[in-house]
């Protein structure tokens, strides 16, 4: 039991906190929020310099094989950075293609991700947006070689600037054996694929994406064919504690703004932080995102050991939801009317942190499951005991 | 990062476990939880209860083997803390006495006190907070004067919870009257039978009636404490002379961290679980309401990051580091997280939560309605919540005095 970064993790955290901070400027961030690919060339070229595109990924691709609390700690600082890069819709489909892709498929994407060649990113969700078998409706027929996809998904990151989606559709009906649904590696210049870009809070590329008739090569299907819901569930958990990382990043970057601003910010003659009106919502904050980042790093430490994890990333992902749209309430408290206006820095955060506390699982979706794991298994919780297998006895 | 305990410390708990399901008879229970559980008291069959405990090495783990401990880790003292303050069992042997003796006592002083701390024979009553001075402490009255070899002391203690049965008051006074505030206070251990000193009970709201065993917060009975030309030898003074107050911010930040301070916020989250899950109120079933449902799983989220705060500072103990926010933050976060679940509660068991112990009718002897009220203790004792932000900001993050 050691909460403490050890000194490997906390020099890549102090690492890409000084990179980022000369490199993400925020003269970068609002010229990509206007920028028609939304990401920075030269930065995604650098980001692979440092290695930081291979870290989690397996070495015999070119990566490093690094935990993905690693990883988690570069998503928080890209997070606090707000860095305008696809980084993390990346990650999570190549996370997944090498765990459940076959040889062919990892030894031609992974290099090209690992070099900052290819962007990916992923379209699972659909109409209803809850994380669901059955709400994914797009269908995958069978044609000859190839499978034909039509369907609507929404919510797809950065689907722009990426070479390859990873798209989950229905080819079966559930059944006692499996969910019915697969995946398949779609080239996003296929024929057939109406991109409508979503003009969202953050200001970064989404998009809704039409299906048509869109031809798909057999040799394109990840995993079996109708067993990928467990794959995407794993896709889910994995991309849920990552973006926990970095929406905990982005949050404390608003602690530290309003911390920053209460010192040097005066009324009735002194520092409004001598107020503890002031002081104590700073107190609060620095709670909340500690608490945060703490029940983040245990989700993927867990799944770094191999443990099941899915209730620690639903605990994570509630709490962060709910604590980090309050820290954005109470940095906008602290900052006064000036942190509405669109030239002051803070909103770029603001904007930000509250779209991730919308993606991936509401706070009542995700205590949903937390409920389930202590609810409806047979058994008595206890603190820092198993969720999985509860006791006999309180 | 490291999340798990090693399989030593697995093992360790679990050995726990055993020795007080083999050990804890129901004679013992009934001994310990007779009229609700006060602090410090131990009757024959808990003191041999003890014993046995002690021959286990699982007494004063982290303190110094020449004194009685056994120089083991935090974390293993925290595991075995925890399984003993589950069953309502204090094994830590410290309070915030100690490690203050510790760091700041003379060979002497640690030589007579220690050992005796951890197997209770000495039992110390803090006498630091007074009718004028709590939030405030450095605002105290309360005066030793240096006659000889005696200090002289006069004053009024108050919310001096043991005192009724310690053998020593741990005491704040002012030693310096013309220095500024915290600079002129020293600590002084006096006998509690030393002439001169009167005890006064105050009566909380666990006294009538007394709260069942296993209520966090059970005791009935705090004090008064008065000192009238008490005359103790030069000997009691802890540290330096007027060098007192950081002698007692050496105890005070451990005391707000570890595991019956976590266990005092969180168990009511698991007893609430618990009891939902096996219990309906006729055919009503609040496992299977939504909206319980839903504030259960986030009291149990809160409820982790107690246990997580708590196991950071452990992880910064362990590795000799001192903290800077982080046992603040603890005592802000736990204590106002178990009034919440108190207080959630009332409105998941509904008017069953007014009946307390020995009412008709009344759930699990109305431990949680004995909660409810002792939840108000713990967010103002050892350091009031708003007191604590204060040092979060000023201490962690630089923040001005803004009073």
């Amino acid at each position: 039991m050691d909460l403490v970064l050890n000194e490997e993790e906390q020099f890549i955290k102090k690492t890409a906190r000084e990179f980022l901070e000369a490199a993400c400027t925020t003269k970068l961030i609002r010229a990509m929020e206007d920028d028609p690919l939304g990401y920075p060339a030269d930065l995604w070229g650098k980001i692979a310099d440092l290695g930081w595109l291979g870290m989690a990924l397996p070495e015999k691709h070119g990566g490093q094989g690094l935990p993905l609390s690693y990883l988690g700690l570069i998503l928080e600082e890209l997070g606090y950075a707000a860095a305008p890069v696809p980084f993390h819709c990346t990650m999570i489909t190549a996370l997944a293609i090498s765990q459940f892709g076959n040889d062919n498929q990892s030894s031609e994407i992974l290099p090209q991700v690992v070099k900052g060649d290819m962007i990916l990113t992923w379209a699972i969700i659909e109409k209803n947006p809850r994380l669901l078998p059955e709400t994914i409706k797009s269908k995958a027929e069978a044609d000859g070689d190839s499978y034909i996809i039509n369907g609507t998904k929404l919510f797809v990151e950065s689907f722009n600037s990426s070479q390859k989606c990873l798209v989950a559709c229905r080819t079966s009906q559930p059944s006692s054996s499996n969910e019915g649904i697969s995946l398949f590696l779609v080239d996003t210049k296929t024929a057939g694929i109406t991109e409508i870009p979503l003009i969202n809070m953050a200001k970064e590329k989404q998009s809704k994406l039409v299906f048509n008739r869109v031809s798909v090569p057999k040799s394109n299907l990840v995993g079996k064919i109708d067993e990928g819901w467990p794959i995407i569930e794993q896709i889910l958990d994995t991309g849920t504690a990552l973006l926990c990382t970095q929406m905990v990043g982005s949050a404390r970057k608003q602690v530290d703004l309003a911390i920053e601003y209460a010192k040097v910010r005066e009324a009735f003659g002194k520092p409004i932080a001598a107020f503890q009106a002031i002081a104590h919502p700073c107190a609060d904050m620095i709670i909340w995102v500690d608490g945060g980042q703490m029940l983040t790093y245990e989700a993927l430490w867990r799944i770094d050991q191999g443990l099941p994890a899915s209730v620690e990333v639903s605990q994570a992902k509630a709490f962060c939801n709910d604590k980090c749209l309050a820290v954005g309430h109470h940095s906008n408290i602290i900052h006064g009317g000036i942190a509405f206006m669109q030239e002051f820095d803070l909103n770029l955060w603001f904007r930000r942190t509250n779209a991730m506390t919308m993606k991936l699982g509401t706070s009542f979706e995700h205590r949903s499951r937390v409920a389930k794991a202590l609810i409806d298994q047979p058994g008595y919780v206890r603190l820092g005991a198993s969720m999985y297998e509860l006791a006999d006895s309180p | 990062m490291d999340f798990a305990f090693t399989h030593k410390q697995e093992k360790l708990g679990k050995d726990v476990r055993e020795f007080i399901a083999n050990n804890l008879t129901p004679g013992i229970r009934e001994e310990m939880g007779g009229d609700g559980l006060e602090e410090g008291k131990r009757g024959p069959k808990v003191q041999e209860l003890y014993k046995k405990i002690a021959e286990r090495g699982w007494i004063g783990i982290v303190w110094p083997k020449k004194y009685g401990g056994q120089e083991g880790s935090r974390i293993d003292q925290y595991i075995v803390e925890e399984e003993f303050a589950r069953v309502g069992l204090s094994v830590g042997g410290a309070g915030s006495g100690a490690p203050a003796i510790m760091a700041a006592g003379t060979d002497a002083q640690k030589e007579y006190f220690i050992p005796k701390l951890i197997n209770g024979e000495i039992i110390l009553a803090l006498g630091f907070s007074e009718p004028r001075g709590g939030a405030d402490l450095a605002a105290l009255q309360c005066r030793a004067v240096r006659d000889g070899d005696e200090y002289v002391i006069n004053g009024q203690k108050t919310f001096s919870t043991s005192a009724h049965h310690a053998t020593h008051i741990y005491l704040m006074a002012r030693t310096d009257p013309d220095a500024y505030r915290h600079k002129g206070i020293s600590i002084l251990l006096v006998p509690i039978d030393a002439p001169g000193i009167t005890i006064r009970p105050m009566y909380t709201l666990q006294n009538n009636p007394k709260a069942p065993a296993g209520t966090t917060y059970a005791t009935p009975q705090t004090n008064e404490v008065f000192l009238d030309n008490v005359r103790v030898p030069v000997s009691c003074l802890l540290g330096e002379e007027n060098k007192g107050w950081y002698v007692g911010a050496m105890g005070l930040n451990l005391d707000r961290v570890g595991a019956s301070r976590y266990l005092i916020s969180v168990r009511r989250d698991e007893d609430i679980i618990n009891w939902v899950k096996h219990n309906k109120l006729d055919e009503y079933a609040p496992a299977k309401d939504d909206a319980i449902r839903d504030r259960l799983a986030e009291l149990w989220i809160e409820a982790q990051v107690s246990r997580l705060m708590t196991m950071r500072s452990m992880s910064m103990v362990e590795r000799d580091m001192p903290f800077n926010y982080e046992g603040s933050a603890e005592k802000v976060w736990s204590p106002e997280h178990g009034i919440k679940t108190t207080e959630m509660v009332t409105q998941i068991l509904g008017p069953y939560i007014q009946l307390m112990n020995g009412s008709e009718e009344a759930i699990e002897k109305g431990i949680f309605a004995h909660n409810l009220l002792a939840s108000w203790v713990s967010a103002n004792n050892h350091g009031g919540v708003q007191i604590m932000r204060d040092q979060v900001v000023r201490r962690g993050f630089g923040f001005p005095r803004g009073y």
